[in-house]
């Protein structure tokens, strides 16, 4: 199992970058309609749609994340699913390796959205000597997915930390995805799974009877 | 806290090429040799470099280092007895060597230092008279290595009888030499220490980023384009090295050179070897968090600048440093560093220069580095199959005490028994939490006429 689930996350990430990213195999006819792409499908947009209810503010199911996670809220991989009282909301999603005792590999993923903010929030480092510092800090350019356009943050905090994270705007609100810089994956990885999951993201609005 | 449990990754393409093979790649990037202006005769200091370029970067003047760097270490390998052999065909293969190449980056630079081992064994009487002691440790200006407050316990204390740093702007030079040099069988290699600094100056992508690309160490993506160093900052600065003859031993008057001339124009050399976790530094720390801890606290400099004023202006004072840490917890490196590494009054050499007040003491010569922690070692379990980011730090120094007092104001402990307690390698103590010493060894740098195995012929 160890190193069954990494392999086979990343194959699969190849896979779908060679094959669902606009690049043609030379064996495919040649008058073939191009093949859009497949709509993101949120699996599990029950979870998703009460989370918009709660904040009343739209939010992004993430319709593609690193097998084995899913975005099944309070589902196995789930292990933060929390609404402060700004209404701004964590989720999170992690597979841990522990096979050697200790955590030898790992997959997390955070969505996080502040509805009715666009500016960066405030954190605080922790311990005796904590400050107060930006939560995401060194922006490096920005990635388009599928209409969003997002900024590449490198050094965040909190749930964040050593997370490489992307944040955007949207109707008046900060929405940020990150991804854990750890094994099996390096910084080329993750860039490629935040942009599938910019590009999966599956935005969920309050239902209208809320 | 994941920095605690973080570990190394070292990527599929550096296990593939492999420690000992990613230097074959140093040449191929580095690109055509740079142009250097002419030099003259040789200084008679083996530690100091003729040609070398000075370039402005962010309006600061910038020395402009060796692109390839290689540091053998050895034992020597003849009898006490055949020593005045040994020392006659040493320098005539060194010899031949200055013959063959200017003293600069264009040419070669070899520095023959020896340590504590070499002197205690083979020549114990004449040390005991000729060795310089320094006035204000009241010892030998060459001391044993020591462990200080942030180093890893298991840093190794080396006892090698000889380091010879040799360096180049061409790699081939440096394997000319090492070939000559090996070649006369009077040392017994212990091991072989290479690196890489600078390329970037003229703007284009710098060796240490290409390298840690190349071997896709974790964190590469992150090395500013142009860096000079793995940690993306110019550590070169005109202002900040040692100029011309300050750290020989005569210079500064804090060394005694016993009535005697014999070692006149040497200096003394600390090496270490530093692990560097580039992830943790540009993952953990936003750009003025660096600059904060690799300068000092609060300090201002332009976005993403990697050239930063050190000039004596710019220098901090132990109560700059306490002033700092009461207001922000932390101290920055550089700032620790300068209460001890710059002259505390003007001063005039022997010679008649004048160094003024500010003015910064050692000689550094570091580079960066992929060995794990060697190139080559006699001992297996000094060569890793994967590369690490990492410094072979080289500073020359007028004595081993002068050093050692830079070190410890690297960890908080400033002249004048301030002690500012941290936690080893806590965040706010500079650099060091992403940093790792693994070995360590003080030697003493004869000047040239006596480089060749100093004191035998006595």
């Amino acid at each position: 199992m160890k190193a069954a689930f990494p392999a086979a996350a990343l194959f699969a990430t190849l896979a779908m970058l060679v094959s669902g990213c606009g690049g043609s195999s030379p064996k495919k006819p040649v008058a073939a309609a191009p093949v859009k792409p497949a709509k993101p499908h949120c699996a599990y947009p029950a979870g998703w749609t009460a989370l918009a209810n709660r904040i009343h503010a739209p939010v992004y199911c993430p319709a593609w994340l690193p097998d084995p996670l899913t975005d099944q809220l309070k589902g196995p991989w789930n292990n933060i699913n929390s609404v402060s009282k700004d209404r701004s909301y964590l989720e999170s999603f992690v597979w841990q390796d522990t096979d050697l005792g200790g955590t030898s590999g790992e997959l997390h993923v955070n969505l996080r959205g502040y509805p009715g903010r666009t500016t960066i929030p405030g954190c605080t480092t922790g311990g005796v000597d904590s400050q107060n510092v930006p939560c995401f800090a060194d922006p490096h350019g920005t990635i388009t997915e599928s209409g969003i356009k997002a900024t590449l943050f490198t050094v965040n905090q909190d749930a964040d930390q050593w997370h490489l994270l992307l944040a955007w705007r949207h109707q008046g609100g900060l929405y940020t995805v990150s991804e854990h810089l750890a094994p099996p994956l390096d910084y080329n990885h993750v860039i490629r799974y935040l942009k599938l999951e910019l590009r999966n993201l599956v935005l969920i609005k309050p239902s209208p009877a809320t | 806290m994941k920095l605690t449990r973080r570990e190394v990754l070292v990527g599929a393409a550096a296990g593939a090429v492999g420690a000992s093979g990613i230097y074959e790649l140093v040449d191929k990037l580095a690109g055509a040799t740079p142009v250097r202006a002419a030099t003259g005769a040789k200084p008679p200091e083996q530690h100091l470099l003729n040609g070398v370029r000075t370039v402005r970067d962010n309006g600061v003047e910038v020395l402009v280092p060796p692109l390839h760097h290689e540091i053998v270490t050895a034992r020597v390998a003849v009898d006490r007895s055949d020593l005045r052999d040994a020392q006659t065909t040493l320098e005539q293969a060194l010899g031949k060597l200055d013959d063959e190449y200017a003293a600069s980056p264009a040419g070669l630079g070899v520095t023959l230092a020896w340590g504590l081992p070499y002197f205690t064994r083979y020549v114990p009487a004449a040390s005991a008279r000729h060795l310089p002691k320094d006035r204000r440790a009241g010892g030998s200006a060459l001391l044993p290595a020591r462990r200080f407050q942030s180093d890893p316990a298991g840093t190794v204390l080396e006892s090698n009888d000889v380091a010879i740093l040799i360096r180049s702007d061409t790699r081939q030079h440096i394997d000319d030499a090492i070939g000559r040099i090996e070649a006369t069988k009077v040392f017994h290699i212990t091991s072989l220490r290479r690196g890489f600094a600078g390329g970037g100056f003229d703007g284009k992508r710098s060796l240490p980023k290409q390298m840690a690309l190349a071997v896709n160490l974790p964190g590469a993506e992150l090395i500013p384009e142009t860096s000079e160093l793995f940690l993306g900052f110019t550590s070169t600065q005109k202002a900040g090295m040692g100029p011309g003859e300050i750290a020989n031993f005569e210079t500064l008057g804090i060394v005694d050179l016993r009535g005697s001339d014999y070692f006149r124009r040497g200096t003394h050399m600390h090496l270490s070897h530093v692990t560097e976790d580039l992830e943790a530094w540009y993952i953990n720390f936003d750009f003025q968090q660096r600059v904060d801890s690799a300068f000092r606290p609060n300090l201002r400099v332009r976005p993403n600048a990697q050239t930063v004023h050190q000039g004596p202006k710019d220098v901090s004072t132990e109560a700059d440093v306490l002033r700092d840490y009461h207001q922000s917890g932390a101290i920055g490196h550089s700032a620790a560093l300068q209460t001890t590494t710059r002259l505390q009054k003007d001063t005039v050499g022997p010679d008649g220069t004048h160094y003024p007040k500010g003015s910064a003491i050692p000689i550094r010569a570091d580079f960066n580095t992929l060995d794990n922690p060697f190139y080559w070692s006699e001992k297996p379990s000094e060569i890793g199959s994967s590369p690490m980011a990492g410094i072979h730090f080289i500073v020359f120094n007028p004595s081993s005490d002068d050093f050692h007092r830079n070190r410890e104001a690297m960890d908080g402990i400033l002249p004048g028994d301030v002690k500012i307690t941290f936690p080893p390698r806590d965040r706010n103590q500079g650099l060091n939490s992403i940093l790792r010493t693994t070995h360590r060894q003080n030697y003493l740098v004869p000047p040239r006429v006596h480089r060749s195995f100093p004191l035998a012929e006595l």
